[in-house]
């Protein structure tokens, strides 16, 4: 039952038919309930996915290390996909731009040309299946002094490239940043912008040792077909993510 | 509704008056603005209308999106360019490729787009813009005095990217310009100060608003709100009347979906009277007599000792009295009495015993 | 059935220990290393203590100074392991504040406190068969077994009455700076980038492990306290350089004094997450409610775990706890014993027997 390729995760973001290459991928997560399996997930199920795919990780918050390790125990070796020119770590942890005052978009443009020209660098038949991935999107807003303004111009341009090469875009936010503020401008439009919206929420009730949060996965396809909503808890091991319907742990 | 916005932004404007506008605005709890938006932009291009072009301001789709939704709804591509025309500011609104192409020798990548675009690249600059989407317009239409219209993807982005006051000054000189038969954009209310949604509405002649079904914020993410909820639709009218109406809307994979309130939905007639067959309502003497039933958790302590109803009581005296539950006399409490039969001898006499009284404390 | 038996395992498998050579690390799982907080019940309830290259983040109590009890237990027992230690606070004189650190106790000491502990100790007669002296915080039986014997030990019980000696702090490898003057806070990352470049993770076994501590970081007292971007980006990089050293860095600070979303975007950064409380003065309905309430000074709560290296949350199955000040000489924590009042909560699912040995369940879980 544990190594069930399609578990309820998998089957929510649509993996069964492959489907992520064109689309936004938003996960958004809180203090006490962290979504970064998700892109764990994720970033497995592109290498799988397709012999030529390749993914572009944008890391803000954890080293190459700490990835290495986790997909290496759900079985992906990332220093290899490094190696074979599959996987490619834009480690952008220390990136900071100069203080207020002086324009942040010189810096992102930047950040942008390298993805770009990452993607341009691969084989005219491999850009369809590239996977760009930012690892937490509220440390963007850190680097660029809290312009909201440069991060959403960057990240449309990380979004234009989902239509321009047919590329998945996937992002981490943390919701609770934003629940005290009047306009949450990145949040709220990320949330119109994403084909998929990923919530993970702890549970009413507290955290529990055998249930770890629940997860809501929305389809919303810029509204072109009909809307999917997945509700389901979860619980985070090493090599795997278990998930069940409510009720439905033994 | 619906098809009245069409008809009047199809109708367009008279001579020497300001272009008729549209303003279409949702929020996060029912984002479906974009497919009213698809909509009348379809209803626009199939039927036939003042206008003879349309010049597609696109900030949040892509123009290769645009030419699949027209080819999927069988609008002929190939004649399309005759009158429709997209202003690519999504692709590269700041011109950061277009620097990174000038430094590196990287190639460009053609779309094979069969809409006819042109790229937009300094979308900060508002005035800029209006004399791109006139010139478009122009090349569409030609310089007499036939009309064209114009739709804006996303006011929000145009916010975004340059102040409320010169995107209101482009509203402005879009709604005056003499070849403009109609313009409409799409707002998402919730991005912006109520300032910049008032002063939009303000701008425009008809404000279309998609709203969730149900205002319940409880959980705004359930699936009902995500497939149908209310279309509602202000028009300023020429003679100075403000007209509202409101219709349903459905969100399939063909598309949206209008229909008009039916009777049951109860949200126009809710004031009427309640078309259901039981008596729901309580008259005067009913409330108070309901508020003087003592219920028997209540606590009845007035004095007396306090009974708790223990579901026996009624066998033995059901015989006079009214409701049990509202007696609170004192009574006799040793006409209360339990008889036990033991099973058999083997079970143990475990009930009356102090459970506690090995705790060695 | 199968993830228990893997558990159990993984469990015994992955068991820390102490590492022989470096005094004052030792392995975890995932390819960790951690160093003592200098309390040894927190080491417990952390699964084996703070990570090395992780970000802690304490945040403080408006009315109450424990989270100071936290600092100094770190600071002294990084010293007294040798490890190189910067401290900044925005006093004028941080120097000062080395004065006030605790020295380990005396076995002597030790092994009375101890049989009193023992003494201490009730429970019901039939329960004594469940009492496993190894899983129990509050016994503090195990941190008797590794703090016996040599100060080089892993941790320390550290005797807040008695300062430390001078020959701990007096050496070259302490530095400390005061950010009450200071502009902005690129002085203070530039030496904290030059200290934690010493501890640079590069080859396998790891030489010596270093520790800053920050003191009430955006405390409205410095130059810096309204620029809460500049604040972040700092703790940022800072978590950043910690990340790729053999250094824990400790930020305390207080969330009251931040706008709501700057402090959330603070706990989003920290690696391991605690609080302290104040509880109030001789509250009746407190007395009432909790067993032990005369002994307590605040309550600890543990919002998150380092999770370096692994997807795996650590679940601890109560994340309340009480500070102690046992003989008013050293620091203890224990689960909250709730008095059996309201039925409700599952008050004897928090007793202390229980609760230390999940925690090590949950943090090793394979």
């Amino acid at each position: 039952m544990e190594h069930k390729e399609l578990n309820l995760l998998n089957e929510a973001l649509g993996f069964h038919n492959n489907n992520l290459y064109g689309r936004f991928v938003l996960v958004e997560d809180t203090v006490d309930t962290t979504a970064a399996f998700v892109l764990h997930q994720i970033l497995k199920h592109s290498f799988s996915s397709h012999p030529s795919s390749s993914v572009i990780f944008l890391a803000l918050s954890h080293p190459f290390s700490h990835y290495d390790r986790i997909l290496r125990k759900i079985g992906c070796n990332l220093a290899a996909q490094r190696d074979n020119k599959r996987f490619f770590f834009i480690d952008m942890l220390m990136l900071q731009f100069p203080d207020e005052g002086k324009p942040n978009d010189v810096g992102f443009a930047a950040v942008f040309e390298k993805i770009e020209s990452v993607i341009k660098a691969l084989p005219q038949d491999n850009t369809k299946f590239v996977t760009i991935m930012i690892d937490d999107i509220s440390f963007l807003q850190v680097a660029a002094n809290g312009s909201s303004n440069d991060v959403l111009d960057f990240l449309h341009y990380c979004y234009t490239l989902t239509s321009e090469y047919g590329c998945a875009f996937v992002a981490l936010d943390h919701k609770d940043i934003y629940l005290n503020e009047e306009k949450p401008a990145i949040i709220s439009e990320m949330e119109y912008l994403a084909d998929i919206l990923v919530k993970a929420e702890p549970l009413a009730t507290g955290l529990a040792k055998d249930v770890h949060g629940q997860l809501m996965v929305l389809h919303k396809q810029h509204g072109i077909s009909p809307v999917k909503i997945h509700n389901f808890h979860f619980k985070i091991k090493e090599n795997s993510i278990e998930c069940f319907y409510p009720g439905t742990k033994i | 509704m619906a098809e009245s916005i069409c008809r009047s932004l199809r109708d367009g404007a008279l001579e020497g008056e300001l272009a008729p506008t549209l303003t279409i605005k949702d929020s996060l709890a029912s984002p479906f603005s974009f497919n009213v938006f698809s909509h009348i932009l379809l209803q626009l291009s199939s039927q036939k209308s003042q206008s003879h072009g349309i010049v597609i301001v696109a900030l949040s789709r892509s123009p290769s999106f645009y030419a699949d939704f027209l080819k999927n709804k069988g609008v002929e591509l190939s004649s399309s360019n005759k009158w429709i025309h997209i202003l690519d500011c999504y692709t590269d609104p700041l011109g950061w490729k277009d620097k990174a192409r000038k430094s590196g020798n990287v190639n460009v990548v053609s779309d094979q787009i069969s809409l006819a675009t042109s790229s937009y690249k300094s979308v900060k600059d508002m005035d800029k813009l209006f004399l791109a989407i006139t010139d478009l317009g122009r090349g569409l239409v030609g310089e007499n005095k036939v009309r064209f219209c114009v739709a804006i993807d996303s006011l929000s982005k145009l916010l975004r990217h340059a102040s409320l006051q010169s995107v209101a000054g482009l509203l402005s000189n879009l709604r005056s310009h003499d070849q403009i038969s109609s313009i409409f954009g799409l707002l998402h209310s919730d991005l912006h100060e109520e300032r910049a949604t008032a002063a939009l509405e303000y701008m425009s002649s008809m404000v279309a608003s998609v709203e969730p079904d149900h205002h319940s914020s409880e959980n705004c993410l359930s699936e009902k709100n995500f497939t149908q909820g209310k279309f509602s639709v202000r028009s300023k009218r020429r003679n100075g009347r403000v007209r509202e109406t409101s219709e349903k809307f459905k969100v399939e994979a063909e598309g949206i979906s209008f229909a008009s309130i039916s009777a049951e939905d109860g949200t126009t007639v809710a004031g009427l009277l309640p078309k259901v067959q039981f008596n729901l309502q309580l008259s005067e003497k009913e409330q108070i007599d309901r508020a003087k039933v003592v219920l028997p958790f209540e606590h009845q302590g007035n004095g007396k000792p306090i009974q708790i109803y223990d579901g026996r009581r009624s066998l033995e005296e059901s015989s006079g009295e009214g409701a049990p539950i509202s007696r609170c006399k004192n009574e006799d409490s040793a006409l209360g009495e339990i008889i036990y039969f033991r099973d058999s001898d083997d079970e143990m006499p475990d009930s009356d015993e102090d459970p506690d009284d090995d705790l060695d404390i | 059935m199968a993830a228990t038996r893997t558990r159990g395992s993984s469990f015994s498998r992955n068991v820390s220990t102490v590492t022989s050579q470096n005094s004052g690390l030792k392995h975890g799982p995932n390819g960790t290393t951690f160093l003592s907080s200098g309390i040894p019940d927190l080491d417990k309830i952390l699964g084996g203590g703070y990570t090395l290259g992780s970000l802690v983040m304490i945040m403080e109590d408006a009315e109450a100074p424990h989270h100071m009890l936290l600092l100094r237990n770190f600071m002294s027992q990084g010293l007294i392991h040798k490890h190189p230690l910067l401290y900044a606070s925005a006093s004028r004189d941080p120097k000062g504040f080395l004065g006030t650190l605790p020295a380990p106790a005396s076995a002597k000491e030790d092994k009375t406190r101890d049989l009193t502990n023992e003494k201490d100790l009730r429970i019901a007669w039939q329960y004594k068969k469940y009492f496993d002296p190894q899983l129990n915080i509050s016994s503090n039986n195990e941190s008797y077994l590794c703090c016996t014997g040599a100060q080089q030990d892993y941790c320390n019980d550290l005797d807040l009455r008695k300062p430390l000696d001078r020959h701990f702090y007096s050496g070259m490898n302490v530095g400390c700076v005061s950010i009450q003057d200071s502009p902005d806070l690129a002085s203070l990352q530039d030496q904290c980038a030059k200290f934690l470049s010493q501890f640079s993770r590069n080859e396998a076994n790891i030489s010596s492990a270093g520790r800053i501590a920050i003191q009430s970081f955006c405390s409205p007292q410095c130059k810096f306290a309204n620029m809460e971007w500049h604040m972040l980006s700092f703790i940022r990089s800072l978590k950043a350089m910690a990340r790729s050293s053999n250094a824990v860095v400790l930020v305390s600070f207080p969330p009251s004094l931040l706008s709501p979303s700057c402090s959330k975007r603070l706990q989003h950064m920290a690696d391991t997450l605690l609080s302290v409380r104040a509880i109030p003065d001789e509250d009746k309905e407190m007395a009432k409610l909790l067993t032990g309430y005369q002994d307590m000074v605040g309550l600890l709560n543990v919002h998150k775990v380092a999770r370096l290296n692994t997807q795996v949350p650590v679940i601890l199955e109560t994340t309340t706890f009480s500070i102690k000040l046992h003989k008013r000489r050293y620091l203890v924590l224990e689960c909250l014993n709730q008095a059996p009042v309201d039925g409700s909560s599952g008050s004897s699912y928090n007793t202390s027997g229980s609760c230390s040995g999940s925690t090590k369940a949950g943090s090793l879980d394979f």
